[in-house]
């Protein structure tokens, strides 16, 4: 079942079926906890939902225990420039 | 008897199955070609999944994922364009790959489109219907049987049905219940309700075989009266693996097609090609006729009083899903046993990451031809007519014509139509 592109982070991958690696990695890489307070941030106690910004992979996490908010961002790669988008 | 993990494995198609995985190494026709002329996109559902197929600018097809990947609104209400299918929330185009072509909303070329990829299958036309691959690359080739490519005119009668799919496949190595039935029951129906049922479906069966082929089942028969020579014997007709049945005689060749809808629904579809001998042309037609039959009434109740709603009966009253572990199976169910064992041996290979091997075929080719016999049970103008009135042809809008082609054909052969079949269907009105 596994898709042969899913190590490839650059490749396209569809959504639609429960084991896409897609959907996999969007549970996978999630922040959990809250970086300011430690509490969790994946039950009732707050949010962080992913999306998409050209090639970034952004986490919008917010922490209802202690108000922060912030956007966590995945990095495959140090790279030294603002990608384009 | 089957266990209900067994019973488990032979009938759930979704996908992540094994015979759902097995089920995808197949083509199946999903819509009319003509219905994509009235309107570009169409819902179809198979295998457990929906999809949006499409017919593109250019006469081709496309099929992917209905839901959009971007927030999940139906694609068949998008929009068609050259290069693929936009759409109808947010605008977000696809091509027949599936690959996201272009996302209006985001900032400049955004470099998130190549990330997204909807799930797409391959789809393309053959006997005037639309078929579709939904499994891994490559696709085998599309089976380009006899029935779909001869000329003839071509009929086509359907219904979606409330149960599994394995269970009318069963019902074609399964010869005895033809006698019983057609025959049997046809004919207490007829004495209840003053009516002649048709003869030929009465003869018993002294003997049945069952032999693989490269496509499939090959099922043969000797008849009361009959012998090894004749052609229900000698040639035999094929279970066509894993959803067709391949029928004929008498002019009419068949194709009976058992689309897997999803675990509990399967699209039965009768493809006939009429071409009797004596006729060389037959009225023009740009697209088959496609028409609904009927098999249950305004009570609820079974149509029966016609061959294939007798056995739209059996397929459906054996549950949604036959539960196998219920069973009490005999000897004269050995054809049902093979073809058990025959998708246990293909699921085996597919899990195993190889190709199947029966009904399938990577070889490109022009026309298929499946062995079926010419004179089913011994009969001809009679059997025909006794077909297209005492079959689901009843319910075509070509009834008219396809009695006029058989007629006439006869003519020319010099044979007259005057036997019981014939006074039947005038008795129940039909003419
Ligand atoms: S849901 Fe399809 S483009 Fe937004
Ligand atoms: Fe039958
Ligand atoms: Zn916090």
């Amino acid at each position: 079942m596994s898709d042969p592109e899913a190590s490839d982070p650059g490749a396209r991958v569809s959504g639609a079926h429960w084991w896409d690696p897609d959907r996999a990695s969007h549970l996978a890489d999630r922040p959990r906890f809250c970086p300011n307070c430690g509490n969790g941030v994946t039950g009732t106690e707050g949010i962080s939902v992913e999306y998409w910004e050209a090639d970034r992979r952004v986490f919008h996490t917010w922490c209802n225990t202690c108000g922060w908010s912030g956007n966590i961002v995945r990095v495959e790669r140090m790279v030294g420039h603002e990608p384009e988008h | 008897m089957l266990s209900k993990e067994q019973n488990e494995r032979l009938t759930r198609v979704g996908p992540g199955t094994p015979m759902g995985d097995l089920l995808r190494r197949y083509w199946y026709p999903v819509a009319f070609a003509r219905e994509l002329e009235d309107w570009p996109i169409r819902k179809v559902r198979l295998l457990g999944e929906d999809f949006a197929l499409w017919r593109t600018p250019e006469g081709g097809y496309g099929i992917i994922q209905e839901s959009c990947p971007h927030r999940a609104a139906s694609l068949l209400y998008g929009v068609v364009e050259v290069d693929g299918l936009r759409c109808g929330y947010h605008g977000w185009k696809f091509d027949e790959s599936g690959n996201c072509m272009d996302q209006p909303a985001e900032p400049g070329k955004s470099a998130f489109m190549r990330h997204v990829k909807a799930f797409a299958g391959k789809a393309e036309a053959l006997g005037g219907m639309v078929w579709a691959y939904i499994g891994p690359d490559p696709a085998p080739e599309l089976p380009r049987f006899d029935v779909f490519v001869d000329p003839g005119f071509i009929d086509v009668g359907h219904s979606m049905l409330p149960c599994n799919w394995l269970q009318i496949m069963e019902n074609s190595v399964d010869p005895h219940h033809v006698e019983y039935l057609h025959g049997r029951y046809f004919e207490f129906l007829g004495s209840q309700q003053g009516f002649v049922a048709p003869k030929s479906f009465q003869k018993k069966h002294l003997k049945v075989g069952f032999d693989a082929m490269e496509w499939g089942i090959l099922k043969r028969r000797v008849l009361e009266g009959h012998t090894e020579q004749d052609d229900d014997w000698a040639i035999g007709h094929p279970l066509v693996f894993p959803h067709s049945m391949r029928v004929g005689g008498a002019g009419i060749d068949q194709m009976q097609i058992r689309v897997p809808i999803d675990d509990t629904t399967t699209w039965a579809m009768f493809y006939s090609n009429h071409h009797p001998e004596g006729l060389d042309h037959y009225p023009e037609q740009i697209y088959p006729v496609d028409y609904e039959y009927q098999w249950m009434d305004d009570k609820g109740r079974h149509i029966v009083d016609y061959i294939e709603g007798q056995d739209v009966m059996a397929w459906v009253s054996q549950g949604a899903i036959n539960d196998r572990t219920a069973e009490h199976i005999g000897k004269s169910d050995i054809g049902v046993i093979m073809l058990r064992r025959m998708f246990k041996a293909q699921m085996a290979r597919v899990e195993a990451g190889e190709d199947p091997t029966v009904g399938f075929t990577r070889s490109p080719h022009q026309r298929i031809e499946l062995p079926c016999e010419k004179k089913k049970f011994g009969a001809s103008i009679d059997f025909a007519l006794a077909w297209l009135d005492m079959g689901s042809t009843r319910y075509s809008p070509a009834l008219d014509t396809l009695r006029k082609i058989h007629l006439e054909a006869a003519r020319v052969r010099g044979e007259t139509p005057n036997s019981d079949e014939y006074a039947t269907a005038q008795h129940v009105g039909i003419y």
